[in-house]
């Protein structure tokens, strides 16, 4: 493998709030005399990503996400720890590195209000320099990929949130860029618009391979998109690897769902195989531990015999396993 | 040429944008008309009663009435529009996405919107300030030339002492009541800073040089601005500005975002 697109060395940065106590008389005091307290918002993280890759990162509010994004395309300085992004060091903003990046923001937008996107376009053409003939193909792509039409005609603020974001996108992406930085790109938008945006990233990812970093709170953006996840927790680093080992890493257990046959589930305890975590009609859920998982699911099948309709084994939902990483801060690296 | 070719380019997108809204144009339009003919009305009454105030006949009252309008609606066409828009960008955090651009974020940000009805200001300006002219008729290449170059310095003068003041805007985020105190002071501008009062005409000259910028120019029309007088407004001009970007950029170290 070659050099890495992104290669994160113990990056940190630390900022320094100012801290209020509720009411008036706190208010006036803090007008006078501030009290300010550091905040580790990024404490000391490592990572690789190679060309074309898409990385899902992950973490609650406030993990260090957007931090992390923002020193990457080049807005913060950190404060500590080296990053180089295509070789450049991002927070020198050289133009040679911001013309081959971009970062796009699900909850603002760099679109001006009150004129056509296509107008938004053409001023972007010209502050990165595309050459008309590559513009005018760039804005074919992406208007067939996102579907655009006339939306880019209608004054932004005539546009719905989700047709905002694809032009937002397209907006983003005229420059063409070999990295994209997405922050939240699908927050507020309904399932739909949610499931396209997830098709036009996969889809501009294998036609350009562009190497994308992205952030998301929905689950189902990160399994749709990204083979490889990177777990931050209050500034650190919890997990980097296959999104598949992620369940297999944080959660030391596996979901078993019984369906048991009419009238059996009222005689029938299951408690005896594992923890009940659910109960639906004739459907049971069981959480055991995962090494005892087959033995547990074998003996269902010989015991219940007749009285079962059917059996499944699973990981659980990617929700729960992050939940559960989140809440009890477990450390573990895959790499 | 690649930033003149932006700013022809953002100006025709917001011409476009003003050009949608037919009433509004029409209105502001009236509007300008109206405030630049009652100064003037103001200025003739003025003097009906007197021929000369301190030194500045009708005449060169007109030529620096002229040249405060062409101060001013530049102020108006580009520097309010896009200043404002600079400080809603930081309280949003949409200032990254200048930021992140392969070009001057400055020039992005600071010469980004325009309220292109303003040039009517500026050619009634023109008008008012080519009347007045008339009556001293002393305009030779020479004093043209020096007009040229003061106006020139009186925008880089007023675009310098706005860039520090909205630098503020990185600390403080909301400064409108600062940005609010500039543009009454600009007002000021319209009559001859050498007839207020010295501790005025001081602060009008350097602190706030928006007396500098609208007297300096109708002096050198009128032939009243000498050799030196304009060298040091140029040299005095091209400090401030590189003054002010350097103040903005010690400003843009302690942005971070609305969020982050």
């Amino acid at each position: 493998m070659g050099e890495p697109i992104i290669d994160v060395r113990d990056l940190r940065k630390t900022f320094r709030v100012t801290e209020r106590q509720e009411g008036l008389a706190a208010t006036l005091r803090s007008f006078v005399r501030r009290q300010r307290r550091d905040v580790n918002a990024v404490a000391g993280i490592t990572f690789r990503i190679e060309a074309g890759e898409v990385v899902g990162f992950l973490g609650p509010n406030g993990a260090g996400k957007t931090t992390t994004l923002k020193v990457l395309s080049g807005l913060l300085y950190p404060t500590a720890g080296e990053a180089h992004v295509l070789g450049f060091v991002p927070w020198r903003r050289e133009n040679a590195y911001l013309q081959q990046m971009t970062l796009l923001m699900g909850n603002r937008t760099q679109l001006v209000w009150d004129i056509p996107a296509a107008d938004s376009f053409r001023v972007l053409q010209e502050i990165y320099g595309v050459p008309d003939e590559s513009f005018r193909r760039t804005v074919g792509e992406l208007t067939e990929l996102l579907e655009l039409q006339d939306l880019v005609h209608k004054p932004v603020r005539n546009l719905s949130l989700g047709e905002r974001m694809k032009v937002e996108f397209a907006a983003g992406l005229i420059q063409s860029p070999r990295v994209a930085f997405l922050d939240e790109p699908t927050i507020g938008l309904d399932v739909s618009m949610q499931s396209r945006i997830r098709r036009f990233v996969a889809e501009y990812n294998r036609r350009t391979g562009a190497t994308i970093l992205l952030t998301s709170h929905y689950m189902d953006d990160v399994v749709a998109l990204c083979r490889r996840v990177i777990v931050i927790h209050h500034g650190h680093l919890l997990y980097d690897g296959p999104l598949a080992d992620l369940a297999e890493r944080m959660a030391p257990y596996k979901i078993i769902t019984a369906t048991l046959r009419d009238g059996a589930a009222a005689t029938i305890d299951l408690a005896a195989y594992g923890t009940v975590t659910g109960r639906d009609e004739g459907r049971v859920t069981l959480k055991v531990d995962r090494q005892g998982a087959p033995e547990r699911a074998a003996r269902l099948v010989n015991e219940l015999g007749e009285n079962l309709a059917d059996i499944s084994v699973e990981d659980p939902p990617i929700e729960e396993v992050i939940d559960r990483v989140f809440s009890e801060e477990r450390v573990g690296t895959a790499t | 040429m690649r930033y003149l070719r932006l700013l022809a380019l953002f100006f025709r997108t917001e011409l476009q944008y003003e050009l949608e809204y037919r009433t509004n144009l029409a209105l502001e339009i009236v509007q300008i008309v109206v405030i630049i003919t009652t100064s003037v009305g103001a200025v003739l009454i003025l003097f009906n009663y007197t021929t000369v105030l301190n030194g500045w006949d009708l005449g060169a009252m007109l030529v620096l009435l002229g040249c405060f309008y062409l101060v001013q609606g530049f102020g108006e066409l580009v520097l309010q529009p896009s200043f404002e828009k600079f400080m809603e960008h930081v309280r949003l955090g949409t200032l990254d996405f200048a930021l992140l651009k392969p070009a001057s974020a400055q020039f992005l940000v600071t010469l980004r919107n325009f309220q292109v009805v303003q040039l009517g200001q500026m050619g009634l300006g023109a008008v008012v300030a080519i009347v007045g002219l008339g009556r001293i008729s002393t305009l030779g290449p020479g004093e043209a030339v020096a007009f040229a170059v003061a106006l020139v310095c009186g925008f880089v003068l007023i675009y310098a002492l706005l860039l520090a003041l909205s630098t503020f805007a990185f600390w403080f985020v909301r400064i409108d009541n600062l940005m609010a105190i500039y543009w009454s002071f600009l007002d000021a501008g319209r009559f001859p800073v050498d007839i207020y009062p010295g501790w005025l005409r001081v602060t009008l000259s350097t602190a706030v040089p928006v007396g500098v910028a609208v007297t300096l120019p109708a002096q050198a029309i009128s032939g009243r601005l000498d050799l030196f007088g304009l060298a040091v407004l140029v040299v005095g001009s091209i400090a401030a500005f590189i003054l002010s970007s350097l103040f903005w950029r010690v400003g843009l170290r302690s942005y971070t975002g609305a969020s982050a």
